[in-house]
Order: structure tokens, then sequence, then C-alpha cells
């Protein structure tokens, strides 16, 4: 098949950018998206020219490395899936695809397709974790946890940390990673101890990177790779005001 | 020979002779020491944040955007510990045995011990992390079985064991980082060690973003940067895994232990055209109820559904009576090549064979498949468009582990001294070959339980005095690696890195992959000289250096895998006996099983750099087993 | 920063407020939509209810929280719009909504358009109503006589317009706004909440379509 494309092109975050059309020859639908995308580049760079920047690592959806806009959806218009699990055999001969990095004042661009995300890290750095000194624990099976509250914590904590959720968001809110890491520990008992005190942190870390509210329009739950639901959300604020509220010495 | 500074004492104490007898820098005194840790996977990761807690000055380097995405991000099955939780028969001694043995006896008794002993505090210490391993219904958490074990030994969360784990190490380390005592740089490259006076006092890192050098010192440096299976091209591995930081500290003095050791995973999706980037596995649990077989007739070309009962040969279950479909990795592999190169392989290209869940489905019905495997096919699915339910998968081996790497003692110090390697990117534990879930559990071992004890051995005994990056050391290391950059700008040529790296990866596949001759090594040692000449020649790598320029980071990284690459044939062809996932045509019982040669090859081989294109030099670390006695592994 | 500083000033702490008065403001919607929906019982019953109302001493009070609410949900709405708009500094060229579970609609994408309609519609209301003509009626005691002023005032077709639109408008407001205000202050449940979309979604037609209903009906049975 042959694929036109409109790709994002900016050198650096201060130099002007623009769309670019680039056309990909004998495409086969079993390529993923970045191999296709590998192919143009293969031949830009055959000719000297500087390729498209994309990043990506592992190729198979759990790295979270990958991820740009496909024709104005995070990651491409498969449910579930990220751009780099997405199948040429989805497109047709002839079609036209726009693809433009992640756009959110807390992801400031790179170069081309590549943002910078380390404010999810910051936000991770603010309390998603428990305070444990390695060598300190006690058996690992002291404490029953219950299946469904193990798998429930699993749903949450499946997030790869890719930052479509906020790509796809009009409000540019990181809300679903934010809560999802805060869901992971808050079901947990070995999170309880630092419950309230981490979700008033994380929060006030969120917002101080730049990102926006969560107006509940769901568009992050249907484009996250890990199909990570908005009642994340929702346990979030309740996490929220019970710190304000329960846990005064926190808030 | 190398010392491998083995402690004395029965086995069982070794390590807590060890830890009773190591040097200990005091509280007050950690902070003033700077620690640098290159690499943030599980080890990396692990290593940082214990060090952090412990009160040392971290700083903590990696190539990703951020520490979480290393690619021990990746790992499917699990963990193994030897809890004994199921009350099967488990114990330290156990799995000792069977990593001895599963590593075909190529590996040292003393820190396979150790990683047994501290396999138990690995799962204590996740879980109070807050890794969601699974559970049973009343709570406890649960096991399941993994190749080349007869207990249920292995701690899994979902098919995503690796990233909870890693998620683990990297919220721990934030934690650290909030605390200020790590220092995270992500977007960096380490290029080179940096060493001043035989000791490892530094690193040089360009930055990915801006693409400026930078200079770090530190007292000791750690090196936790993986394994180098994407010298294949090809493998199982995410594409930015490399050999670079491995290699460049090898260039500096560090002996590289056993590069021909690697592992291929019998069950990955097939390669379905050129443009392939990498691999995928399906995870080894599939052939708990998948059959594996393929048409009696050569060059059948009929569909599955098409070829009756009668007209299939399952292989490994007539081979295998035993064992049947559930032999280890290694002779899973070998057979399905050996059906391939008898031109019975399935698939467009002929180099597959059926993993048929027909049976399965008729005997327990699709849900319970489902049930089991649902996120493996939905996964298989997505990049073959086929129905496994329906169509039988098409699998075949692919590059998946390296269980070579840059040798270190008993302390995991190299031959550099201060220059410690954690995780995948030593040669310690597994041999010739690792049993599954065993890498997750030495990459936190070493970087939670080992070094903490045998860092502080080495600060306490080591006379530091005080390095900045003013020294000529880290000029003169930065000089060369801006070099090689200026150089492979310089080039302009018309081949892409991607193409020679195919290339290179496929002559490793084909002369240095499941089965090796001499005269295919050595075919392989022609061809790879050659390829690293067309490379500087004719390479193409445009844009510039002072800005994200992801075809230039790859050019280096393939660069380093095109030296590597002959140390990895040379380092085959030398050890003419099979073991493991080294397989050697010439050493074969009549049966067509690895044949070792304990005789003769019963050490380590440690190579010393002399020069790109000059003879390394090998050294032996010899292998004792007291406790375990080598034998003939069998699965018949 | 003090709780009452966090609530004000976070995000979370800002959609918690709006979810709080805007839940607020729809309990209010029904009864107002409740208590007009008498005046098809006849100008007196409409009267004697009001008057119950008036005549109130709580009245006073009441009127005045609800004025707060109404300033709360107004100033907390605007203020993060603005932010929100903040955070995603350069649109994008090409934006498509992502389907599946989303629940982005016209509703949620348009609240505070809706809403700031609604505001304006509200200060010409309250001068309307609350401190429009002053008839009077009764037969032993006079009260006040409001079903006249509501004929009187949708005897005209353009303010029957007005109030078409706006109430309709309301109730887009609450398609989205219901639902969300519980999923804000963190109510949810994982059986009750889908039913909760869906009687919001119900309820928003209600309080949209009965509220329209009123003037159209005063203006035909004119
Ligand atoms: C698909 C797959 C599935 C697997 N499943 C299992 C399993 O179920 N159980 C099991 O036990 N094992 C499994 N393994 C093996 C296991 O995942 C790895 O061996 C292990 O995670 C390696 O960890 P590590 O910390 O040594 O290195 P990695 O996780 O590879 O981390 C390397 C780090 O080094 C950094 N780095 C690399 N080069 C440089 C450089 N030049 N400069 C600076 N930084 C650098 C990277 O950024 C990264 O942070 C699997 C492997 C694969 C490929
Ligand atoms: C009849 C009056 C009103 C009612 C019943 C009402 C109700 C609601 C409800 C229930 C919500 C959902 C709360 C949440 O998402 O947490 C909401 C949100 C909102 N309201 Fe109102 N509201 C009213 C008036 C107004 C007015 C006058 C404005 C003017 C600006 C306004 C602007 C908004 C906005 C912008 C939101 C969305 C907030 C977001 O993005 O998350 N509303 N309203
Ligand atoms: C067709 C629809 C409506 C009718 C017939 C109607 C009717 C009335 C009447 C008769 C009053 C006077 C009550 C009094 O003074 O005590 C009133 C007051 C009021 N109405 Fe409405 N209304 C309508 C729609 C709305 C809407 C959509 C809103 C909200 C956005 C609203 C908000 C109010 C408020 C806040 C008051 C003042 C209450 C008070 O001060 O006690 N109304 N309305
Ligand atoms: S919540 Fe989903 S979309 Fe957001 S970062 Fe995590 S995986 Fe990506
Ligand atoms: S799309 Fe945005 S509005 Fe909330 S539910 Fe998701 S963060
Ligand atoms: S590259 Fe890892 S998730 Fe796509």
């Amino acid at each position: 098949m042959r694929i036109h494309l409109k790709v994002w092109r900016q050198a650096g975050p201060d130099q002007p950018g623009r769309f670019v059309p680039y056309t990909a020859e004998d495409v086969s639908p079993d390529m993923s998206f970045l191999e296709m995308l590998d192919v143009v580049n293969e031949g830009l760079i055959a000719k000297g020219t500087d390729p498209i920047a994309f990043d990506s690592d592992c190729r198979e959806g759990i790295c979270g490395t990958c991820g740009f806009m496909v024709d104005g959806i995070p990651h491409g218009p498969d449910r579930g899936t990220s751009v780099c699990q997405l199948h040429m055999r989805r497109f047709r001969d002839g079609d036209s695809v726009t693809l433009e990095p992640w756009r959110a004042r807390a992801f400031p661009l790179v170069k081309d397709l590549v943002v910078d995300r380390s404010a999810f890290d910051r936000i991770i750095q603010a309390g998603g974790y428990t305070s444990i000194n390695a060598g300190g624990p006690q058996d690992a099976n002291a404490i029953l946890v219950p299946k469904t509250t193990a798998d429930h914590a699993m749903d949450s904590a499946a997030c790869i940390g890719c930052g479509a959720c906020v790509a796809a968001c009009k409000n540019a809110s990181a809300a679903l990673f934010t809560s999802a890491k805060v869901s992971h520990l808050a079901l947990l008992p070995q999170g309880q101890v630092e419950r309230y005190r981490r979700v008033v942190r994380m929060v006030g870390r969120h917002d101080g990177e730049g990102f926006g509210s969560c107006s509940n329009e769901g568009e992050c739950e249907a484009v996250c790779p890990k199909q990570i639901p908005i009642t994340n959300i929702a346990r979030m604020n309740r996490e929220y005001v019970k710190a304000l509220l329960v846990d005064r010495d926190q808030a | 020979m190398l010392d491998s500074k083995i402690p004395g004492g029965p086995l069982a104490e070794k390590w807590d002779r060890y830890r009773f007898a190591a040097k200990l820098v005091s509280p007050a005194n950690r902070r003033k020491h700077t620690i640098i840790v290159v690499g943030t996977g599980l080890a990396g990761a692990s290593a940082a944040s214990t060090l952090g807690e412990l009160g040392y000055n971290v700083i903590s380097v990696c190539i990703h955007d951020s520490p979480r995405r290393a690619h021990s991000i990746a790992a499917q099955g699990g963990i193994n510990a030897a809890k004994n939780y199921q009350n099967d028969g488990d114990s330290i001694e156990r799995l000792f045995y069977d990593t001895v043995k599963g590593g075909d006896y190529r590996s040292r008794e003393a820190n396979v011990y150790r990683l047994a002993q501290l396999s138990v505090n690995i799962i204590d210490q996740c879980v109070a992390q807050g890794v969601p391993f699974a559970r049973e219904y009343g709570g406890l958490l649960d096991n399941r079985s993994f190749g080349g074990a007869q207990v249920s030994r292995t701690f899994y969360a979902r098919g995503q064991t690796g990233q909870q784990l890693l998620l683990g190490a990297y919220q721990s380390m934030m934690r650290q980082v909030d605390k200020g005592t790590v220092r995270s740089l992500p977007q960096r490259e380490m290029l080179d060690v940096v060493v001043v006076d035989g000791r490892a006092r530094g690193i040089i890192v360009r930055n990915l973003i801006t693409g400026a050098m930078e200079r770090y010192a530190g007292d000791a440096v750690l090196l936790c940067t993986g394994g180098y299976g994407t010298a294949y091209y090809l493998s199982t591995n995410a594409v930015n895994s490399n050999v670079t930081a491995a290699w460049r500290a090898h260039k500096r003095g560090a002996f590289f232990a056993n590069p021909a050791y690697t592992q291929i995973h019998p069950t990955c999706i097939p390669v379905s055209g050129t443009h392939q980037s990498k691999l995928t596995l399906m995870s080894e649990s599939l052939r708990n109820d998948g059959r594996v077989w393929v048409p009696k007739q050569q060059g059948d070309r009929r569909s599955p559904d098409q070829i009756p009962e009668a007209e299939r040969d399952y292989y490994l279950e007539r081979r295998y009576p035993s064992f049947g479909n559930l032999v280890p990795r290694d002779v899973a592999s070998r057979n399905a090549k050996s059906v391939c190169d008898e031109g019975r392989g399935v698939g467009e290209s002929g180099l597959a064979v059926y993993l048929d869940f027909g049976n399965a489905i008729d005997r327990l019905g699709a849900e319970v498949i489902k049930g089991r495997y649902g996120n493996l096919f939905d996964m298989y699915t997505k990049i073959t468009d086929e129905n496994p339910y329906k169509v039988p998968m098409r699998i075949y081996p692919a590059i998946h582990y390296t269980m070579g790497g840059l040798w270190v003692d008993y302390n995991l110090m190299s031959t550099i001294p201060g220059l410690h390697v954690l995780g995948e990117a030593n040669f310690s534990d597994h041999g010739a070959n690792r049993l599954g879930a065993s890498a997750l559990m030495q990459g936190l071992a070493d970087g939670y339980f080992v070094i903490p004890y045998t860092l502080a051995n080495y600060l306490g005994g080591a006379a530091l005095p005080a390095v900045t990056t003013g020294h000529d050391a880290f000029g003169e290391a930065e000089a060369s690696a801006q070099a090689q950059i200026d150089r492979l700008l310089a080039v302009k040529g018309t081949k892409t890195p991607r193409q020679l790296h195919r290339e290179l990866g496929a002559v490793l596949w084909d002369e240095v992959g499941m089965a090796r001759t001499d005269a295919g090594l050595r075919r392989a040692l022609e061809r790879i000289p050659a390829l690293r000449e067309e490379f500087w020649q004719n390479v193409s790598v445009p844009g510039e250096k002072n800005n994200l320029n992801k075809n230039l980071e790859y050019a280096g990284r393939v660069a380093d895998y095109l030296e590597f690459g002959e140390l990895l044939a040379l380092d085959a062809l030398h050890r003419t006996e099979s073991c493991g996932g080294h397989f050697r045509e010439e050493s074969q019982t009549p049966e067509g099983e690895a044949l070792r040669d304990d005789e003769n090859f019963m050490y380590v081989g440690a190579w010393e750099f002399k020069g790109v294109g000059a003879a390394p030099v090998l050294h032996k670390e010899s292998l004792d087993f007291e406790y375990v006695k080598p034998t003939q592994r069998s699965y018949k | 920063m003090s709780t009452f500083g966090r609530v004000f000033s976070s995000s979370v702490g800002t959609k918690v407020l709006i979810g709080l008065t805007g839940l607020a403001l729809f309990v209010y919607m029904l009864l107002h939509l409740a208590g007009n929906l008498l005046i098809f019982a006849g100008p007196d019953t409409f009267n004697e209810y009001s008057h119950t109302l008036i005549s109130n001493p709580l009245l006073l009070p009441v009127e005045v929280g609800l004025l707060a609410i109404f300033l709360v949900h107004v100033y907390k709405t605007v203020r993060n719009y603005l932010a929100n708009t903040a955070a995603r500094p350069t649109r994008y060229a090409v934006k498509t909504n992502a389907g599946y579970t989303s629940r982005k609609s016209v509703a949620s994408s348009t609240m505070i358009w809706s809403g700031l309609v609604v505001f304006v519609f509200l200060a010409i209301h309250i001068w309307q109503f609350r401190f429009g003509t002053f008839y009077e009626t009764g037969d032993e005691v006079a009260i006040r006589d409001l079903a006249r002023t509501e004929f009187e005032v949708f005897s005209h077709p353009g303010w029957v317009l007005l109030y078409v639109v706006a109430t309709l408008l309301v109730g887009l407001h609450l398609r989205h706004g219901i639902a969300s205000g519980f999923q804000s202050i963190g109510l949810d449940h994982p059986v009750y909440t889908r039913r909760l979309t869906l009687w919001g979604i119900v309820l928003a037609v209600l309080i949209g379509g009965g509220l329209a209903v009123i003037p159209v009906w005063v203006y035909l049975s004119q």
C-alpha cells in the first residue's frame, strides 16, 4: 500500500514547526505503524536528510516510550493499543494520516514528535511510593491481601506512563495518570500508612507542573493503551477529600 | 587465572561470613562518597534506591526519557524465589541446584547460592513496596511453575511482572530523588568510563537532548546497562538496548566473559518481513497446553486444518516422551531449527512451527484457554491478524537473553577496581543457560542486597583521593568519545545504520545463532570486520550532534556491535564444546543433544581487549563444583 | 497551605467545589421545577405555594446561600476554564474524538458556554420575577400574584424564546453535569455509577424540557 503522511517537523522547542508531507511506499499490512515510519526514515537517512524524530523502545506496548497523535487521536484509532502495536492493516491504500506530537504545557516539545514527559517522574517523586527501605520488611505473606483487592490494584498499576491521557484530554489533565498511582497504592494495605499525605502531595505536584483539571470527559480512558478507567479519578478525588477532612496533619 | 574472591567456609555460610568480615562505611561518611549508577533497570534502579537509602550520594543515568522505561519493564513471566509457600519441596538448596543444573554447570556455585538465599528477601521487599503480585482467594501469594523446575516458585503479576517490579524499584528510587540522595539524569548515554590511577572514578555521558558531553566524577561506578541481545538486530529486546556501555568499559580494561552464551527463546512470533524491527515473545507458559508440530512431508504448503492428524509430526513429543513440549528453552529452540532446516517449516517464510491449541480447546473449552492465555492470544492476533483459537499459532525461536557479560568477582567488581557490574550486564549467575524467571531475581538481588555490602567493602578498603572532572583522564575520555561522534557524522555515506545492523544481525544469527560450526564461525569472523570496514566507509548519519539525533545514537551503538560481534564469534569458536545455549554441532551426543567437554572447558572465558581488530587475550577462571556433581542433562 | 486554601486552589479541590455547588444547584433546579409546575394546577394553587415560600422568614438566608453557591460555582468554573485553557497553549491541528467509552459530548464540550448564557439569563430572570412587578391578590390576606407576573412576561414571544433557550441550556449543562458532579466529589460505584449516568441524562432532559414547557404553555394558553 501507499500511505500519505503529514508529519509535524520542528527542530527544537524554540524553532518554528510545520507539517511536512511524506509518502510511504510499499507498506505491508503486517508492519507496525512505527515500522512504517522506520521505512520512511530509512529513505530520508539514505538521502542524507534528518529523519523524523519519534521515540520508542519495547515496541510491544509496555514501556510507554512511544506515542504521538495519529489523525487527532493519541496512539491512533485502535482501542487499548499503543502506537507501536498499531498495525498498518488498519489503514487502506492511499490513506492520508496526520501525525502530531502530544501537546500540553507540561510536556514541552523536544523535537518533531518527541516531547519531554519528565513531569510524570516528578509527580511520582512527590509520593508515588511506599517509604520502605531495603532490608526492613517482614515476610511477604504476613499481610493477607484479598484477591480482588490485588486485582484492582494491578488494574491501576498497569499504567505505562505514556502520557496519552494528557494528550487526549481537552484540559491537558494528568488526572488519569496521577489517580492510577494513587489508586494502586491506596487500595493495598502496604499503601495505607502514607495514604493521605501521598494524594495531597501528588495532586499538588500535578498542578505545579501545569496540567489542567479533570472535567470528566473520559477521553483519556478511551485512548489509554492499558484502558485504565476513570473510576480511578473518582477514587483520587475521594482520597483527597478524606485527606483534607480526616487527616488534618497532612492537609 | 582470575581470582573470583569467593569467601571461605561452607557454601551456606559464605555470604554470612563475607558480610561479617566486610568493611563498612559509617553513616556520616556515606554522603561524602559519590556513586555513579549507570542504568535504571531492575539492577540499576534497585541499586540507586538502596544506596540512596543508606545515605550515599548517588548519580543515576539512563538513556531513556524516564528511568521507568528500562528494558526490564518488558519481562512477562515472573520471578523465582525459594519461599516454599506452596509446601511442595522447594528450598534454597533446590533453587541453587536447579539454577546450576539449568546453567549446564558453567556458573559459579558461590554466586548462585547467594542468589538463592537472597531470592527470599526480594519478595518481601517488593510486596512492601506495593508490587501487586497475584494472590489466591485466601489472600496469600500465588505461584506458578516455570521451565526447568519441578516446584512452583515463580511469583508473578499477570503477564507484567517485570513492569511491576521495575515500577517498585523506580518508585523507591524516585523517593530518594525527592530526598536529595539520588540525582536522576535520564536521557544520557554513557560513552566512556574514566579510569584514574587504575580505578574507575567517573563517566563521560552524552546528553541526548542537547548533544553536550558531560562529565561525572565519583568513588565507584556501577554498570547496570543490560544485555547485548540486540547485537543480532532482531531479538525480543527493546530497540534501544545496547552493548555500548559495557563495550566501552571493556575497552578500558574490564574483561568480557563468555560472550557466546546467548539464550534463544523458542516461542516468539516469527519474522514477517524485512521491515521487522524487533520480535515479540510469547510466554513460555503457552507450552503447557499448546502442542508443537510441523507437517511430516517436506514443503507441505497446505493450510494446517487441511493436514490430517497422521501427517503431522509432533516432534517434541516424539523425541522427548517424558518432557514432551516442556523441554527447556535451548532444546526446544534447536529442534525447531532442525525441522525447519529439513524444509518442514511452515508459514510464508518456512521459518516457523505450529503451536496448536486445538486439542486443549477440545478438552478444556475455549473459555478455559482464554482465561489462561487470553492476553497472549490477543497480542498474537494484534501482531499477526490470525486467530489462535481457530488456527494454530506460528512460532519461531529468537534471541532473548545474554548470559555472557562483563566479568565480575564475588563482589560484582570487574577487573577495573571500582567498576561494578550488576544485572544482565555481568556474566555472573546463569552459566551457559538461564532458567525462566531468574533474571529478574538476579537483577534485584544484585541491586537491593549484594551491592550495598560489597560496595562498602570496596570503599572502606580503598584509598580514594579526591578526583574532580577537571582531571586529565576526563579530558582524554571526553575527547575520544567526541571524536567518535564527529567521525560518525563525517562519513556521509549512503547506507543507513539499520541496514548495516541488519546485515550484522544476519551474520550472527546464521553463524553464531542456535547451532554453531567451526566453518561458520570462521566465516563470521571474516564477514564482521568487513562489515565494520564498510560501516566506517559508507554509513549515513545526517543531522547534527547538538540536539536530539536518534540516528546518531543508533549509529554509535551499531559501531560498537560491529566490534563486539567479532568477540562473540571468537568466543564461540574457541569453545569447541556444546553447553547450554552454546551449541557446537561438532560436539553432540548421538541423539543430537549438547555434549559438554568438562575436561577442557570447565572454566569461565574472560577476554581482555587489545585493540580493535587485534586478537584479545583469554583469561580463565576455573569452575570448581564442590556441591553439585556435573552430569549430562537429559530430558528424554 | 491550609485545608481551605487547598480546596480553593488545587485542581482536585476546585473540582470538588464545582461538583458540590453544581449538585446543589441541580437539587435546586429539581425543586424549582416542581414548584413551577404548579402553574398547571391553576394560578391560585401556584400563588399559594409561592406565598408559603415568600412568607417564610427563612427565605432570605436561603436566598443568600443560594446566591453564594451560584457565585462560587461561577467563579470556580470560570477560573478553572482559564487554567485549563492555559494547560494547552498550542492547539492541535487535528483532534478527533476518541469514541469507545469516552463521555465527551456536545454538553461536555460546551459547559462553560451553556453556563455563561444561563448566568446572563439568571440576572434577567431574577430581575423579572424576584424583583418584578408586584401584583396583589387574595380574599382574606393579600398575597403576591406571581401567576399574573408570569402570564404577563410570557405573553411576549421574545421572552418565551429566551426562557426556552435558557432552560434547554440548563438541561444541556446538566446532561453532562449530573454524572460529572458525582464523579468530581468522588462518589463512584461499580454498579450505581452506570445507572447514575443514565438517570442523570433522564433528569437533565426532564429539568430542561419541563421548565421549557412552562413559558410555551403559558403563552399558548393566553
Ligand atoms: C521480552 C522479555 C521477557 C522477559 N521475561 C523475563 C521473565 O519473565 N523473568 C525473568 O526473570 N527475566 C525475564 N527477562 C529477562 C530480564 O527482563 C532482563 O534480563 C532484566 O530485566 C535485565 O535487567 P537489567 O537491570 O540488567 O537491565 P535493563 O533493564 O536492560 O536496563 C538497562 C538500563 O541501562 C540503561 N542503559 C543502557 N545502555 C546505556 C548507556 N550506554 N548509557 C546509559 N545508560 C544505559 C538503560 O537506559 C536502562 O535503564 C525477559 C526479557 C525479555 C526481553
Ligand atoms: C442552573 C444552574 C447551574 C447548574 C444546575 C449547574 C450544574 C453543574 C453541575 C452539576 C456541574 C458538574 C460539576 C462537575 O463537573 O464537577 C457543572 C459544571 C460546570 N458548570 Fe454549572 N451549573 C449551573 C450554572 C452554571 C453557570 C451559571 C456557569 C457559568 C459559568 C456554569 C459553568 C459550569 C462549568 C464550566 C462547568 C464544568 C466544570 C468543568 O469543566 O469541570 N454553571 N454545573
Ligand atoms: C421557565 C422556567 C422558569 C420559570 C417559570 C421560573 C419561575 C420563577 C419564579 C416565578 C420565580 C420567583 C420566585 C420568588 O421570587 O420567590 C423564580 C425565581 C428564581 N428562579 Fe426561576 N424560573 C424558571 C427558570 C429558572 C432557571 C432556568 C433558573 C436557573 C438557572 C432559575 C432560577 C431562579 C432563581 C435563582 C430564582 C430566585 C429565587 C429566590 O430568590 O428565591 N429559574 N423563578
Ligand atoms: S493512564 Fe493510560 S494513557 Fe495515561 S499514562 Fe497511564 S497508560 Fe498512558
Ligand atoms: S479526558 Fe480529561 S477531563 Fe478528565 S476524564 Fe480524562 S482527564
Ligand atoms: S515502544 Fe514501548 S510502549 Fe510503545
